[in-house]
């Protein structure tokens, strides 16, 4: 029966991606919309299936091609990958819902269809890896999934913004696969199998555990946007069409997440200096992250350097599971992890959903940029009120999705007095100081970004004109909204359900509690207060009516941010100044800049891609396309292989 | 839930909401006074929330649904945010009321809606307000949490209810300890509260305003509602300082008169605490916004290096 499910899902997936492509060569809409119910249903079977597997606690294993023996592709669904499935099927069929509005919209005549088709085998792809039960299959398909988001990426490929994304993109997916790989190859080597099973030796003992985990750890981390190794994510997301960054942003980051927890979990003995390595990546991207967020106003960009926070803070909370498990602290472990976990399925849903609106946003005003947008509130008040939501999600408010899986973590900190060696307590400490700045600062960003695209006045023609966006632009983000709702309220009971047993606050009654009290002050100043209401203009310093000019702007609202923390922006304020009289009285004019610096663009990025570009310059010097040339290498080196067997013998 | 907590929520509630006016004018009082004026009767905020009640309400033109959810939005946030703090009686918690994480968070709650609501009218002045807001409480934030979970590991809970009954059942000062997290306290009291020296509650010139520059747009009810959950947050803070410091006086049984005698010692305690942020506001100068960060990380790692002492002790 589950089996029959689980086909049933693989056909709807590969018929979403079939059809399309097959018909790529006429621009019909039956074709994108048949394709994206697919995807959509699928999905949605999807989610049904992990429930299927989640709650009565049952594995599932499907062995589905032997190519050759010892290398299978097999399938294998545990509660670990049926959580992260349940994940990629909610915001898929959201997405789904989503997208067979917002295509339509779009420019492209028929490469919608291979949007449409890349989106379903895209989805198959992160639905096959979070599947796959030996690390052959793992890097199978982690490689279609990194092909096929290139693919959607690159969808404006005229667009120059688009192919420096690419690039960027390209190289920094092709670079993760590639440390996956040597990790693979390190654990093949180590146990002479691709099973994902324990490894018995520990890594104390052998020196190539601690290399595969290295290897394993920077792949993911490349794949989940890791600070140093973010420059993609910030590029590709506001290239790519909406839907695909809401999947990339909130399921694909989540793919690698899964590739660290379940290497961690079932594979490694981990040691406590993985635990500090992950813990201290994860709260230095966590804090960068929302710092950038802050001063970016390409409203994609914004919510792209936020996913960096966002996978900073669930990498925060794997490094505390293992900190806390090598010290032999169950209950806080176990905490930890269900933060890392909760906040994975948190983090894809409220994400998606900012993705998705902020995808209405740009479609009705034609713009990415913050500072033209304003009153948008006033014309689209139904994509306000959801990215509204998704607002208070991410900023961790209380009683949303986004605060609980945050207290866990807090929670988590605060008992970690506990642990005995003082310097990780002062190490913990900072984390827990930092933790804090990163979610107040992410309520501040998004106060900005909220503000700046919905609030006060127009401040350009197109957001003036913009006007509601269509109903399945509205279903699908507010499927996730309700979610992002009920994960939050009722997230005491999920975690009782789920059977774990931890000191939480109950959410429900806060959110009951909050609902009376705004009902009561509503009630008194009803029987209370006059009833008189007017709309005038307020006051504005005297001027008789504001203009959209005069307005606090993006630019404005963060400007206190990045003054105090200009050592991390590397801003750079010069001015100069001319005089119209001998004096230096009379100011006549001049300029004034203040430019950020792109630290890591220009410090790390920009460097190694010299030198990547100096070294082929030397390997293409050998290459002269001359037979004779090519003769004489393979002459050296079979002189080469007999010296050299010579030698050995 | 039992009978004993929802009468605590009417109870706690009901104080909160009538003594807080008090302590916004005493503080008031206590300035005019430094500065030799008589300053405004001690009733006067109650005078103003009555007068604004009566006032009708006006939105700007430019105003979205922001201006009309936000203020009540705001209050709910703020009374839930009370119902942790106990101030006369501490009974026992119940459902995870009285996380201190939840505590703060809900006043984050508040924050958030205040900050949308000064940018939602569109002037300058509410921008320039809501931006400074979120700053401030951004940096002052790290050293927040880091007195909490001082105070989580000096009491071995999370919870403020059990923190509270255990600072009295101890009768003295459970440790020194405490006597330095006060001071922390009160700089977080100082920089929650929008006083001097990190905002001036007494103007609108654009170079002081914080707070009252996100308000500046609201008339009425409206105002009104601002004005009070101010006014309860200040209460709270309070509490929570003197309710863990000097703890003397809260009653721990259900009884008239023990609840009544809590009530007049924490009167007192609140006069108190509001004429020394009286004076202390008076003896400061407002300080330049960006010097403030160095005001909060002096705080930082005069908490950081509490805990450090506490953790190493």
């Amino acid at each position: 029966m589950i089996e029959l499910l689980f086909f049933l899902i693989l056909a709807l997936f590969t018929l979403g991606t079939v059809v399309p492509l097959a018909g790529a060569k006429g621009d019909r809409r039956s074709i994108r919309v048949f394709s994206l119910a697919c995807t959509g249903a699928a999905s949605a079977l999807l989610a049904a299936f992990a429930l299927l597997v989640i709650i009565p606690g049952t594995t599932f294993a499907l062995p589905l091609w032997q190519p050759f023996p010892g290398i299978s592709l097999d399938l294998y669904v545990d509660r670990l990958g049926a959580f992260f499935l349940l994940l990629i099927g909610t915001v898929a069929a959201c997405t789904a819902v989503y997208s067979s509005g917002y295509t339509e919209h779009m420019e492209g005549g028929n490469r919608r269809n291979i949007l449409c088709g890349g989106t379903a085998l895209f989805v198959l792809a992160m639905t096959l890896v979070v599947a796959s039960h030996n690390t052959f299959s793992f890097l199978f398909f982690w490689e279609l999934m990194a092909a096929v988001s290139f693919i959607l990426v690159m969808y404006e490929y005229r667009d120059p913004g688009t192919t420096k994304a690419g690039i960027y993109y390209f190289v920094m997916t092709q670079l993760s696969t590639l440390f996956v790989m040597l990790g693979v190859i390190a654990l093949f080597v180590l146990t002479g199998s691709f099973a994902m099973a324990p490894l018995a030796i520990t890594p104390a003992s052998a020196p190539l555990a601690t290399a595969a985990f290295l290897a394993l750890f920077f792949g993911f981390a490349i794949k989940a946007g890791i600070i140093p190794f973010h420059k993609w994510l910030f590029f590709a997301h506001p290239a790519s069409p909406s839907p695909v960054s809401a999947l990339m942003s909130g399921v694909m980051l989540k793919v690698a997440v899964y590739g660290l927890l379940r290497f961690i979990l079932d594979v490694f003995s981990p040691d406590l200096w993985w635990g500090v390595l992950i813990l201290v990546f994860g709260i230095a991207s966590a804090v960068l992250g929302v710092i950038y967020a802050f001063k970016d106003h390409d409203i994609k960009g914004l919510l792209a350097y936020s996913s960096i926070e966002n996978v900073g803070i669930i990498f925060t909370g794997i490094g505390l599971f293992v900190i806390f498990s090598c010290e032999g602290l169950t209950l806080l472990a176990t905490i930890s992890l269900l933060a890392a976990l909760f906040h994975s399925l948190n983090h894809a849903l409220f994400k998606s959903l900012l993705f998705l609106t902020a995808g209405s946003v740009v479609h009705a005003t034609g713009t990415r940029d913050i500072e033209k947008m304003g009153g948008l509130a006033k014309n689209m008040p139904y994509t306000s009120v959801l990215f509204f939501t998704g607002a208070i999600a991410i900023a961790a408010l209380p009683p949303l999705n986004g605060f609980a899986s945050e207290l866990l973590l807090y929670i988590a900190f605060f008992h970690s007095v506990t642990v005995v060696d003082p310097l990780l307590k002062v190490l913990l400490f900072i984390c827990l100081a930092l933790f804090a700045l990163t979610s107040a600062l992410s309520a501040a960003c998004f106060v900005k970004a909220f503000s700046s695209v919905f609030l006060a006045q127009p401040r350009s023609d197109a957001a003036t004109g913009a006007h509601e966006v269509s109903r399945s632009m509205l279903a699908g983000p507010a499927v996730l909204a309700a979610a992002c709702v009920l994960l939050g309220v009722f997230a005491c009971q999920i975690f009782i359900a789920a059977g774990y047993v931890i000191p939480f606050p109950d959410l429900l009654l806060v959110s009951i509690l909050l609902l009376f009290m705004a009902g009561l002050t509503y009630l008194v100043l009803y029987f209370t207060a006059s009833r008189e209401a007017r709309i005038s203009e307020t006051w504005g310093c005297g001027t008789k009516s504001q203009s959209a000019i005069t307005e606090y702007t993006g630019h404005g609202f963060s400007e206190p941010i990045v003054t105090i923390f200009a050592s991390v922006y590397r801003t750079k304020k010069s001015s100069t100044k001319t005089y119209s009289d001998k004096y230096n009285c009379l100011f006549g004019g001049g300029t004034a800049e203040i430019r950020l610096v792109a630290f890591f663009e220009e410090y790390i990025y920009r460097p190694i891609g010299t030198a990547a570009m100096k070294g082929a310059t030397i390997v293409a010097r050998m290459q002269n396309g001359c037979l004779d040339t090519y003769l004489l290498y393979v002459f050296i080196a079979v002189i080469g292989v007999i010296v050299f067997l010579g030698v050995m013998a | 839930m039992s009978a004993d907590f929802v009468l605590y929520c009417i109870l706690n509630t009901a104080v909160v909401v009538l003594i807080s006016p008090l302590f916004v004018s005493l503080v008031k009082k206590v300035k005019a006074w430094t500065q030799g004026r008589q300053g405004p009767s001690v009733f006067q905020t109650y005078y103003t929330l009555a007068k604004l009640l009566r006032k009708e309400t006006i939105y700007s033109p430019h105003a979205s649904w922001v201006s009309r959810v936000a203020p009540v939005a705001c209050m709910a946030a703020i009374l839930t945010a009370s119902l942790f703090v106990p101030l006369v009686w501490v009974t026992e918690p119940y459902g995870g009321i009285g996380n201190i994480i939840l505590f703060l968070y809900l006043l984050v709650v508040a924050r958030f809606f205040m900050a949308l609501l000064g940018l939602d009218a569109g002037s300058a002045f509410g921008g320039m307000g809501s931006s400074r807001e979120m700053s401030v409480s951004a940096v002052i934030e790290p050293t927040t949490i880091v007195v909490f979970a001082a105070l989580a590991f000096v009491f071995k809970t999370l919870n403020i209810f059990d923190m509270m009954a255990a600072a009295v059942s101890a009768g003295t000062l459970k440790t020194p300890i405490l006597i330095l997290l006060a001071i922390s306290l009160f700089i977080i009291l100082i920089v929650e509260t929008s006083r001097i020296p990190v905002d001036n509650p007494e103007t609108h010139l654009e170079l002081t305003m914080i707070h009252e520059g996100m308000i500046l747009e609201q008339s009425g009810k409206n105002l009104a509602l601002m004005e009070l959950s101010a006014a309860i947050k200040q209460t709270l803070l309070m509490a929570l300082l003197i309710n863990l410091i000097v703890p003397w006086g809260i009653a721990t049984t259900l009884s008239a008169a023990a609840i009544l005698a809590a009530l007049v010692i924490f009167l007192v305690k609140g006069c108190v605490l509001s004429l020394v942020i009286g004076t202390f506001e008076s003896s400061m100068a407002k300080m330049r916004f960006f010097r403030l960060p160095g005001l909060f990380m002096m705080a930082f790692f005069f908490s950081t290096l509490i805990v450090i002492i506490e953790v190493f002790a």
